[in-house]
Formats: structure tokens, sequence, C-alpha cells
């Protein structure tokens, strides 16, 4: 059966016509007026038809309009989160806020600059296989941007094993504490690499990785470097380089500083003056400051623990723990414990 | 009566009223803020040039692209009105303009042009 949703309207019209018909009306004037009445609301009723149609049309019209937008958003939703993972956080927001134009522009600033490698990688990873190869350096890489972005750090780049970080641009939190924010987490990045190195050595890696950092605190260009079609967000200058000249000098774990960037976080850090090098692009002699201690050192506590000797292995993850095996844990350290002690008291009264 | 020219913008159509030639046109998108605001002085002037008018060829032109419902009020008015123009003796020729592969644009003009006894109507395909 049809359903007609107009029927009210026609079974109107109908019943008009059928009095129209009946010749009932006795008087001419009210027929004639009563037939314009009924051709009128003929043709309004027509009318409210076709608007009601057209209404339906241009709604479903939108409808697909909508659809496809919803697709074509999500796609570029879903492409700019694919492209985030090829720029820095903040440089992502930058652009994509609309914030930063896409122009070949910079600016200069002062920025603290953050370069590290890992020493002697090429002769570290001679007889790794290049699966395992990848599979280092990729953890490395990505446990020290854990790092990094919880610093507020912009990374620029990876170049190798070699990574290079700035703090002061887009935001800064103030020169000073932009330094300090630098160093605070070259230093959380050197700690963790002991975790790192306990978990390799594991694995079964026997020559884990050593990373060296220089630290510099300078003026800078930074902004969009390249040609119109294909650019790179970096930073360029002389004491870019100089940061990684004090890498070059850094000892295997350690940090080294510029004098700029000593001065700027002394109150946090003990350093010890290095011999003064030459840097090419730098006129002036350079000092570098190697971290020796830091003061209100919060002595964190390490993920790993891993002991290793004659007739005893030790190796605690302690974030792989959960509380039914640390349960268990516990059981097998005291079990172990109480039998040390007694071979212990044993050992005493032998003597 | 001067001509009448006012240019298109994002929700107004062009409209070009020339009353030498005889010949009108509607052509763009139609969604105006205030429909009757816009279409109520040319329309008004057009009607009191044709009311003068008992004989003679007339073209109008509509090639319209999106329009909204109150818009197609206006046109199903203005339908009317040339076809009442018609029925006095003017050779009105109506001219629905539409893209070809706009089917909505398309059966919009059958409808309008199903309730036409007098003045001509011709469906007028174009190029997309």
């Amino acid at each position: 059966m049809s359903y007609e949703i107009f029927d009210e309207e026609m079974e109107a019209i109908q019943r008009a016509e059928v009095f129209l018909e009946s010749r009932n009306i006795s008087s001419q004037v009210v027929e004639k007026a009563f037939k314009t009445l009924l051709k009128d609301y003929g043709k309004l009723f027509k009318s409210v038809k076709r608007l009601m149609r057209l209404s339906d049309r241009n709604e479903q019209k939108l409808k697909e309009v909508t659809t496809s937008l919803d697709e074509k958003n999500n796609m570029l939703e879903d492409l700019s989160g694919k492209l985030a993972k090829y720029l820095s956080p903040q440089v992502y927001e930058l652009i994509f806020s609309g914030a930063k134009k896409v122009q070949l522009t910079t600016d200069r600033k002062k920025l603290t600059i953050f370069f590290s490698d890992i020493k002697d990688f090429t002769a570290t990873t001679d007889d790794l296989e290049p699966e395992d190869i990848t599979f280092l350096l990729n953890d490395y890489l990505t446990e020290m941007s854990e790092i990094a972005l919880r610093y507020g750090a912009t990374i620029d780049k990876f170049i190798g094993d070699a990574i290079l970080i700035f703090f002061g641009d887009p935001a800064t939190r103030g020169v000073r504490e932009d330094a300090m924010a630098c160093v605070q987490m070259a230093i959380e990045m050197q700690r963790h690499m002991m975790d790192i190195r306990t978990k390799w050595k594991e694995m079964g890696y026997t020559r884990p990785f050593h990373m060296r950092v220089g630290i510099n605190t300078g003026f800078c260009n930074v902004g969009n470097f390249g040609s119109a079609d294909r650019m790179d967000y970096t930073i360029i200058g002389g004491e870019v380089n100089l940061a990684s000249r004090l890498e070059g000098v850094a000892d295997p774990d350690g940090i080294t500083l510029s004098h700029e960037t000593y001065t700027l976080v002394n109150d946090f850090i003990n350093a010890e003056k290095g011999e003064s090098i030459s840097v090419k692009g730098i006129r002036r002699k350079i000092t570098p400051y190697k971290i020796t201690g830091i003061f209100n050192d919060t002595n964190e506590e390490r993920r790993f623990l891993r002991s290793d000797r004659n007739g005893i292995k030790i190796f605690v993850d302690f974030d792989k723990l959960d509380e039914e095996s640390r349960s268990l844990a516990i059981d097998d350290m005291r079990a172990a414990i109480k039998r040390l002690s007694k071979l212990d008291e044993k050992t005493d009264n032998s003597e | 009566m001067d001509n009448i020219k006012i240019n298109r913008t994002e929700r107004s159509p062009d409209i070009d009223f020339n009353f030498q030639n005889n010949v009108f046109s509607i052509r763009g998108e139609s969604y105006p803020e205030d429909v009757p605001a816009f279409f109520g002085p040319p329309i008004s002037s057009l009607e009191s040039y044709l009311d003068g008018v008992s004989e003679g060829n007339v073209e109008f032109n509509f090639e319209l692209i999106y329009f909204n419902s109150t818009s197609a009020k206006v046109m199903m008015k203005l339908f009317d009105f040339l076809d009442e123009t018609a029925r006095k003796g003017v050779n009105i020729a109506i001219n629905w303009f539409y893209e070809s592969d706009d089917d909505n644009m398309e059966e919009l003009g059958i409808e309008f042009g199903e309730d036409l006894e007098a003045a001509a109507f011709n469906l007028k395909p174009i190029e997309a």
C-alpha cells in the first residue's frame, strides 16, 4: 500500500471539485469565488510539493558534500598524523595551526643547542647484522626522543647516530631556563643510557652504545632553509658547529658545555674546565666545561637492576613487574637470602 | 526603462535586464540572505515594464547553478507572471540553461516548465 503524504490536501481538492460539479451553489458570485479559491489552492499545493522536492534534493546534495568532506578530512588527518612523525611536534604545531608561514624565512634567536653522537659507532656496529643495527639505533633514538620531548626540546634532526636538538624556538622559557632544561635533559639521557645498556647487554649485545654530548648557547638563524619546493625547519650558524665540536671533545657517557652554557647553569652543575680549543667559523678560543656532578641530585631510581657475578646473575626490569610477579620475585629473593644467610652462618661457626 | 545590471556575489546571481532588447537573464547561484530584498526591485521593474507590453518577442534566460527554496518560490512566481504575459499575446521564450551533467537542475527546469501554457520553454544543456 502506498503512503501519500498529501492525501488530506488531495482529498480537499477532490471534495471541492465534487461540490462544484454538484451545482449546489446558488450564487454565481460565490461559485466564481470558490472556483478561483480552488484554483489558487491547487497552485499552492503544487508549489509546496515542488519546494519540498527542491529542499529534499538540496539536502541530499548537502549530505553528499558533507560525507565527501568528512572522508577528505579523515584522509587529511591521517596524512597529517603520518607527516607529523617527520617533524618536531612544536614545528608541526606551528605549521598546522597556521602560526608560521611555510616560506623561506628565518629569525635570529639565542638558542641552546644539543649535539650528540655514539662513540665509535661504526667500529661498535661493524660485527652486527643490519637488522641488529636498525634495532639498536631505533631503540636508542626512540628512548632519547621521549626524554627530549618531555623537556620541551625541538628535535631538529637525526643524522645517522647523531642527534641535533635545540631549546628556545619555537617556544622559549627564557635563555637561562632553556639552557637549564637542555642540560637537565642531557643528564637524564646519560642516566637512562645506563639502563638501556643494561637492557641491551641482557639481550646479548656485548658492545652497547656510549653517547657523547656537546651543548652550547648562542645566536643562531632558525627557520625554513632550502628551496620553495623542499624546505627544512632547522638551525644554522657557527654556534651550531661549536656544539658539534664540543660533542667531539666530550668523554664517552659525558656532557661538555661551552662557557656560555656553563655560566647559565653553574648553580645547578659542577664542571671541570678543559683545555681551550679552536672551532672553525668562531674566532675566539673555546673553553669546554665537562660536567662532573650535579647539585640537587635527586638520585632517581633506575628502571633496571643488573648484577652478573660468579654464581649469581640478577636482572630486574622494575617497569615490567606486575603485582603478582613482584610478590613472586620477593619470595624468590627471600628464599635466596635465607639460604645465603644460612651458608654465611655455617661459615662463621666453622671459623 | 533603464537597463538593470547587478553583478553576482558569492550568494546572489548576476541580473541582466535589458529592456531595450527585451532580453532578461538571471545567472549564478541564488541564496541571498534576504531574498525578497534582492529580487524585489528588479522583478518589480520587470513586471511594471511587461504590464505595458502586449506584443513582440521577449527572451528570458535562467542559468542557475544552485538556488534555495525561497529563490525557487521567486522563480515560480516569475514563471507564472511570464506565462500570463504570454497569454496577452507577447511571444515569451524562457530558456533554462543547465550544465549537461547536472541532473538536478535539469529536473527542476522540467518541473518549472511543465505548468507553462502560453510561454515557450526551452531546456538548454551546456557543456560542463
